[in-house]
């Protein structure tokens, strides 16, 4: 029934309840006598009079009591057949969304099995004609040799005609010793015929074996009409941003259609540049019931081909098109050996942690307050080698990490690296130190021992120095202000100054045009003190030998200065327009030792006289 | 600021607005040198508003307050770190002393910055006692000058005077610098001649004024000497001037000395010109700490 028919159910029943209350109208209207009915029995439920015997011992109401009350049992009989209705709409429209999708199943089944049947027929006469080909083949045959043997016999036939014909000619012979002549041969030949054996045999059997033809494939394929059709191939999803970590991916696909899939197989295989074959083994697989999935154990900074299958009780889909995901890369390492700082910026380098390239790095990098407060972290972006400049305000510490970026996303945090602005860090570059110069295990302080070295045993490059046994630092490459000290004993004979990256390494510090330096000279007489630069230096005494020299370089005042550090003493400013960055040198003339102390900030006594 | 502080005992005799500041020059009644006495008074631009530390100059033979105002072109660099610079005269001048002006080197415009001992010279000639007492006092009394900030430098026989009276007040000069010095007069002649017109035949009232001596001998808070010296200066090479004996000296001591052969230069205020910014800012270092 419908709601149609539901509505109208009800309008009979409200007509029934109104021919009700009508009735009792009537009732009430059919006693019109002193009788007439004052109550109403709750019980028996209907209208009396107060005095009535048979309703004594029950519950009289008066009759408008009654009827509120019956007006209130009608409303609520009302209520619940509104609710009734409702119910059956709902159910109604439902029906009517089964209904199309009923219509909708069947038209697919149909196609279906129009499908199927099709395959099927074809298969049959695919097979029929296979059938009728192998028969006419064999008849081909058959007639072949039939022929064949029919030739023969008559081939035979003749050569026995011949035969008897020679044999009768010979025996017409009038000659008799012509006949005696060529009797005996004839006669041979006549009998070695006629001792043959003719095979009558027939060659080929009468009959035709009919192949059994297969027909398991199209059984096969009438079971198969009744199943549900093995689900279309499913469509990988695109990569999301940032859903990847350096040994997973989260994978995801869709189905773009209403198949039932009892469970997908998703399929994933590392892709390297070598590998352009694939093998089975290179393949992992794993069964997932949502469409979506997270794989792990995978290398970072990798590639992997992805796909899907869907599988019903019919059969596996077709594979989808295959997706390409990367995970994200290893975490780089910071070199804290070679990262420099000044109280305005930092150079920071680093190991890529990855063996294969990746797109960019980040740098991220906040102040880390005493006391701990968390302050904003700033990041440069779109890094394109493994060592990056960043701008810092002064006297603050700074933690820095790099984060190595590729298409999956980025790397986790590096181990962190803390970056103090209150003076000048650096180091030394081993590379350019001339083999006779060794430096301790913190890199601080450069040794020129006893020992000469063979100079077989050295080994130079392009950078180190060659003549002058020394070694440059390295430096933040920003034009500001820098401040350095080093130790040295009362008989170390030094230089100690600034060069330019590119100074001459078979040249001496302070003999060239690319370097300035302080040197000490130790004579039988005294300490000489020499302020080189381009080979000259001007004529100066100093009376209290300076141990611990501390050199100030400011870029923008075009100046470098020495001084004692311990006295505060002034000795000698150069004044330079200096064209390219600078680089810290240090050398040792003769055996001894140096300590480079950095760290350090320009005192007061230098910046502000 | 200024004009409150000038008592009546203080004449100004000029003032010249330079390096926005004032160079000045005053006259005042010497009881020191029993005389009138002029000496010239930079004030940079920063004595307008608050004390500045001072530096005494003391000049060389024949000079006068004029000589270093006028060549050694230092009120830029005095202007810039804000530090009066005070040149007194060399000698008393107009007492009338017999033999006064006979040499250029002895007597007027040659005091050596000794007190005499002899006559006729010992009533005026007191420049050690007016240079370290007097005139300090003198200035600070009369101008924004912060008593505890003095430093003092010179040039030929001021240079010889500002390394003794460094050298013999421990302590009451932040930092001492000197062109071309007469560092060891008791070996030179200007100074046999003016000591022992000065101060008598006793040698060893000579060394209480030798610098190269006073080193030898010196204890107190460190020191810290800036000395220059043009290699072209005929004194030098006439042996009048000796730095080698006072470098050893100050060697042999550990008194810390900086000591320039500069090339090429001469004795001449053209030298003292060239370098006299490096020298106020070896004194600013330590004026202005």
């Amino acid at each position: 029934m419908d709601a149609y028919e539901a509505r109208s159910c009800l309008d009979v029943i409200t007509e029934e309840l109104s021919e009700e209350e009508a009735a009792d109208e009537d009732a009430f209207v059919m006693v019109p006598d002193s009788h007439s009915p004052d109550a109403f029995c709750s019980q028996c439920r209907t209208l009396t009079h107060t005095g009535s015997a048979a309703h004594a011992c029950h519950a009289l109401l008066t009759p408008a009591a009654a009827a509120q009350q019956m007006k209130d049992e009608l409303s609520r009989s009302r209520s619940k057949l509104s609710e009734k209705i409702v119910e059956m709409e709902n159910f109604a429209s439902n029906l009517e969304e089964i209904f199309i999708t009923v219509e909708e199943n069947f038209g697919r089944q149909e196609q279906n099995l129009e499908q199927h049947y099709n395959e099927v027929l074809q298969t049959l006469s695919q097979r029929n004609d296979a059938r009728a080909a192998a028969l006419d083949e064999q008849k081909n045959r058959k007639l072949e040799r039939l022929y064949s043997e029919l030739l023969q016999c008559g081939q035979t036939l003749d050569a026995s005609k011949e035969l008897i014909e020679s044999a009768q000619e010979v025996h017409r012979r009038q000659d008799k010793r012509a006949f005696l002549q060529a009797v005996m041969p004839v006669i041979k030949r006549v009998e070695q015929f006629s001792s043959t054996e003719v095979d009558l045999k027939l060659g080929v059997s009468l009959d035709f074996d009919v192949p059994t033809t297969d027909l398991s494939d199209v059984r096969q394929m009438m079971d198969s009409i009744n199943l549900l059709p093995a689900p279309s191939a499913p469509v990988m999803n695109p990569q999301i941003c940032n859903s990847a970590t350096d040994t997973s991916l989260h994978v995801c696909w869709s189905l773009f259609s209403d198949d039932t899939v009892e469970f997908y197989e998703l399929h994933w295989r590392l892709i390297s540049d070598d590998c352009t074959m694939e093998t089975p083994q290179d393949v992992s697989q794993l069964k997932v019931k949502e469409t979506h999935c997270t794989v792990s154990d995978l290398l970072p900074n990798a590639q992997y081909e992805l796909w899907v299958t869907a599988t019903n009780t019919t059969g596996i889909s077709p594979a989808s098109e295959r997706a390409v995901y990367m995970t994200v890369p290893s975490p780089p390492v910071i070199k804290p050996r070679q990262c420099v700082s000044s109280l305005d910026a930092a150079l920071i380098r680093w190991d890529s942690g990855n063996t294969n390239p990746v797109e960019s790095y980040t740098l991220e990098f906040r102040e880390s307050d005493a006391d701990g407060s968390n302050t904003a972290t700033e990041s440069i972006v779109a890094i394109p080698s493994c060592e990056c400049l960043v701008q810092l305000q002064p006297w603050k510490r700074y933690i820095i990490s790099v984060r190595a970026v590729n298409i999956g996303g980025p790397s986790e945090r590096s181990e962190p690296i803390d970056v103090s602005t209150a003076g000048t860090f650096f180091h030394l570059l081993e590379d350019t130190a001339h083999p006779s110069l060794s430096l301790s295990a913190n890199g601080l302080t450069m040794f020129y021992l006893d020992e000469d070295l063979p100079l077989s045993h050295m080994t130079f490059s392009d950078s180190t120095f060659a003549r002058c046994v020394a070694v440059l630092g390295d430096l933040v490459p920003i034009r500001g202000q820098y401040y350095w000290e080093i130790e040295v004993d009362e008989d170390t004979e030094f230089r100690v100054g600034v060069a330019y990256e590119d100074t001459q390494r078979n040249s001496y510090l302070g003999g060239n045009n690319t370097s300035w330096c302080m040197r000490h000279i130790v004579t039988p007489s005294r300490h000489k003190y020499e302020f080189l630069h381009n080979g000259w230096t001007p004529d100066i005494r100093i009376t209290v030998q300076p141990l611990r020299i501390g050199v100030f370089l400011d870029y923008a005042a075009g100046i470098l200065s020495f001084y004692n550090a311990a006295l505060r003493q002034h000795l000698h400013t150069f004044s330079c327009h200096f064209l390219h960055y600078l680089h810290p040198c240090f050398a040792l003339d003769n055996p001894g030792a140096l300590t480079l102390r950095t760290g350090l900030s320009a005192p007061a006594y230098v910046t502000c006289p | 600021m200024v004009s409150r502080y000038i008592a009546m005992a203080l004449t100004q005799v000029s003032s010249n607005k330079c390096c926005n500041g004032y160079q000045k020059v005053f006259e005042h009644d010497s009881s020191e040198l029993k005389c009138k006495m002029k000496f010239a008074i930079y004030l940079p631009p920063k004595a307008e508003s608050s004390k500045c530390p001072v530096l005494y100059w003391l000049s060389g033979l024949t000079c006068t307050e004029q000589n270093f105002i006028t060549k050694a072109g230092s009120q830029q660099a005095a202007s810039e770190h804000g530090i009066i610079v005070v040149a007194p005269d060399t000698s008393p001048r107009g007492c009338n002393i017999e033999g006064e002006d006979e040499s250029w080197d002895f007597g007027t415009g040659a005091g050596f910055y000794v007190n005499a001992t002899q006559e006729p010279w010992k009533t005026n000639y007191r420049m050690y006692s007016y240079v370290t007492e007097e005139l300090p006092r003198l200035i600070n009394s009369n101008f924004p000058a912060d008593p505890e900030k003095m430093s003092i430098s010179g040039h030929s026989m001021g240079g010889h005077g500002a390394l003794i009276c460094a050298l013999k007040n421990p302590g009451k000069y932040k930092s001492v610098s000197a062109f071309a010095p007469i560092c060891n007069p008791i070996q030179c002649a200007w100074g046999q001649k003016a000591f022992s017109g000065y101060l008598g035949p006793d040698k060893s009232t000579w060394e209480l004024y030798d610098a190269t001596v006073l080193a030898e001998s010196y204890s107190g808070p460190e020191l810290d000497i800036l000395i220059d010296q043009g290699r072209d200066d005929q004194f030098l090479s006439s042996s009048q001037l000796l730095p080698d004996n006072l470098i050893a000296a100050c060697s042999k001591k550990k008194i810390p000395v900086v000591f320039r052969l500069q090339q090429g230069y001469d004795h001449s205020y053209y030298f003292i010109f060239s370098f006299i910014n490096d020298h106020i800012k070896h004194h600013a270092k330590y004026l202005n700490a």
